[in-house]
């Protein structure tokens, strides 16, 4: 509590009679009792409550006086940008009530909008594993263009932040996208008449798209993680941010790194700022993420990187993979869906449904990994 | 121990405090362990009266020995069982949820722990009619799921939101933010004791592992301390106040790499007193399959090494309630 004045803490009196004694320091004097007269500036508390027998409170008058000390000292302080001081407790109906007004951003693939219950989720980390130029990174650019989708045509009239570590994001590819987003929007439009469509659409045009993705570079994981620890400010400034990218988590995080404690460390520590963010901020983080080889008994299985622990960091977990010509997603992880594959294929226009509707026996006996290896091995 | 003074018993006047502080005797503890023949001497005061006076005090300060049986029927009458809500996790767990108890469930990414927990508060406030603190700390809370496992157990409306209105959830993603939570419950439930109802029943974290990871290992040793205090706030919750708390915990692998074992280390493993594993199922081969191996590896009641099998995605609604009480008796 800072000193200034004892009678503005409304309970002053009442400590008073109660607490035995309550000891203020300032940096550098000596320890003194702060229930003396108070002094200006900042002080540190050391609260010692003792109930019976020296004070003669019961222990629920302590608990009482900790609890409005403790109020009265995060009252005082000041608060910081984004961070609530007491943790919001809320009943699941208000939660529930919550994710109906929450819209989803889509991703074009009608039946990859299905799997995940809508499109990617708000609020909640999703993370896209897959071997390279399955089309992770053609997935995030579509969905940043994805979120700036006026809400009368579905979206979340949202901005995107796109942090990139790889290098792969290329600006033409994300104008074609853009443009091919706007073409289809004008096809829907031409159904609808009114006016709020047809001012929408004239907003959503190439330079406002492309001008509401903000991008940024990282070259090492120290400028990722001072990226994501400052993205708060960031995102307070910019308030109709609704989606995350990191295109590339695993890259900064796979080389150079001895001490592989450390690198669990921030990954854990990397992974909980990024759901905080998702839950204060209400936006939609994606992670891409690499795979890797893994030798289990004999056999190869091409597994997520960044290691076991990292399995459990995303809320959400979709792994993009080949079986002969055609791309699959198959989501793995989810709170609310059940575990399906999806067919998908990348066109001049972006991320879409497949073509061709791939026959469901071929789909069935090839999902899992480990099978798949072992039929190449009795093939060989 | 208590200090001496005046009023303190029957027999303990102001005078006889200051002369016992004369002979530096201040405390309970200093005159239970003086000679009282010596400071009756020095301090002219009668000896029957001082061993009086201490026999009152100790009797006063010292603990109550319980007798087994006492302590049986304590527990008998303060300890509730609650069904998760799932047939063969009862059987597991030796028909549910003891209070009192800390519950752990362990299990790779993707195998159902989260799924389990919204079935178990879903079957509290719904069943039991029960308040639940859930505590979630990796977005893995979704309240269209525990609607869906409403909505399986009954189709009254009014019953399904009355069950989410029992149902609170706490967004908290780093470990001192969970502590501050943890005391605040533990205030508010100590001044509510008088009423019974509305308190909270169970309390489930999802997960422990996800804000305890980012602070252990490495040459800082505050990681374990923290843990270490947020394993007590946790067992206290659940001894003095009644309530079943139920954790998630990740797994990693063993030191050799072979086999997995679940996170946070040995110190953690003496916290929870049961301990389940959930695995997929061996063998069944395709995705997409939701079956899911329950594995009991410690207990204080039944043999380590039960295995049942559960469906993650019709969780709760095979068992209708009218054969739990069956069981549970």
């Amino acid at each position: 509590m800072s000193g200034e004045s004892a009678n503005a803490v409304p309970h002053y009196h009442k400590l008073c009679s109660r607490v035995s004694r309550i000891w203020g320091n300032r940096r550098g004097q000596h320890i003194r009792s702060a229930m003396d007269k108070p002094r200006p500036g900042k002080t540190t508390f050391v609260i010692m409550v003792s109930p019976l027998p020296e004070v003669g409170i019961s222990k629920e008058e302590a608990l009482e006086t900790l609890q409005i000390l403790r109020r009265e000292c995060l009252a005082d302080k000041p608060r910081c940008a984004g961070t609530s001081v007491t943790v919001k407790k809320c009943t699941a109906l208000e939660l529930l009530e919550q994710e109906h007004t929450q819209g989803f951003i889509i991703t074009f693939c009608s039946a990859l909008d299905n799997i995940l219950g809508g499109g990617i989720p708000l609020t909640k980390t999703t993370e896209v594993c897959g071997v390279p130029g399955v089309g992770k990174t053609q997935l995030c650019m579509q969905l940043a263009v994805d979120v700036q989708i006026p809400e009368c045509f579905g979206g979340v009239a949202g901005e995107a932040v796109f942090i990139d570590t790889e290098g792969s994001f290329m600006v033409d590819r994300v104008a074609t996208l853009a443009t091919a987003c706007i073409q289809h929007l004008r096809l829907i439009s031409g159904a609808h008449t009114d006016e709020e469509h047809q001012k929408a659409l004239e907003d959503f045009t190439l330079e406002n798209i492309l001008s509401h993705i903000y991008y940024f570079r990282c070259h090492d994981y120290t400028e990722l993680l001072a990226q994501v620890y400052l993205l708060p400010d960031f995102l307070s400034d910019h308030s109709k941010v609704q989606l995350v990218i990191i295109d590339g988590i695993a890259f900064p995080f796979r080389h150079d790194f001895d001490d592989l404690s450390l690198r669990t460390r921030l990954l854990n520590g990397l992974a909980q700022q990024m759901i905080s963010l998702a839950n204060n901020y209400r936006l939609a983080v994606i992670l891409t993420n690499q795979m890797t080889t893994k030798i289990d008994k004999s056999q190869a299985l091409l597994v997520p990187a960044l290691g076991e622990s990292w399995g459990h960091a995303a809320t959400i977990r979709l792994i993009f993979h080949w079986e002969q010509m055609q791309r699959f997603a198959t989501l793995y992880k989810s709170p609310s869906q059940k575990e399906s594959t999806i067919p998908f294929q990348i066109t001049p226009q972006g991320f879409r449904d497949a073509a061709i509707t791939v026959p469901s026996s071929k789909a069935g006996a090839s999902l899992n990994f480990r099978k798949q290896s072992q039929e190449q091995e009795e093939e060989c | 121990m208590g200090v001496l003074r005046a009023g303190l018993c029957p027999g303990l006047t102001e005078e006889i405090v200051q002369l016992l502080k004369g002979r530096r005797i201040k405390t309970v503890a200093d005159l239970a362990a003086a000679n009282l023949e010596e400071v009756a001497q020095k301090c002219s005061l009668s000896y029957k009266a001082l061993v009086a006076l201490r026999r009152v005090l100790l009797a006063q300060f010292s603990a109550f020995p319980l007798n087994g049986a006492d302590l049986y029927e304590e527990l008998k009458t303060s300890t509730a069982i609650l069904s998760t809500g799932i047939g063969s996790l009862d059987k597991l767990l030796d028909a549910g949820l003891y209070t009192g108890e800390v519950t752990e469930i362990a299990g790779g990414p993707g195998s159902g722990k989260t799924q389990v927990c919204l079935c178990v508060a879903a079957n509290v406030a719904h069943s039991l009619q029960q308040n639940v603190l859930y505590v979630d700390s990796n977005g893995g809370m979704t309240a269209s799921r525990l609607l869906q496992l409403l909505q399986a157990r009954t189709q009254d409306e009014e019953k399904q939101a009355g069950a989410l209105r029992r149902i609170q959830v706490a967004h908290v993603f780093d470990i001192f933010r969970m502590l501050d939570m943890l005391q605040d419950l533990r205030g508010a439930m100590a001044q509510q004791a008088t009423a019974s109802s509305g308190t909270v029943k169970v309390v489930i974290v999802d997960s422990v592992t996800a804000v305890v990871t980012p602070l252990l290992g490495g040459q800082q040793r505050e990681g374990l301390a923290l843990m270490m205090q947020l394993a007590r706030e946790l067992k206290i919750l659940a001894r003095d106040l009644g309530v079943a708390v139920v954790v998630t915990n990740h797994l990693t692998r063993d030191r050799d790499g072979r086999r997995f074992k679940p996170a946070l280390g040995r110190s953690w493993s003496f916290v929870p007193s049961t301990r389940i594993l959930l695995d997929v199922l061996e063998g069944a081969g395709t995705l997409g399959s939701s079956q899911r191996t329950v594995c009991l590896t410690k207990s204080p009641r039944q043999p380590t090494g039960l295995q049942e099998v559960i469906d993650i995605g019709t969780l709760g609604t095979e068992e209708q309630s009218p054969e739990l009480p069956a069981e549970q008796t």
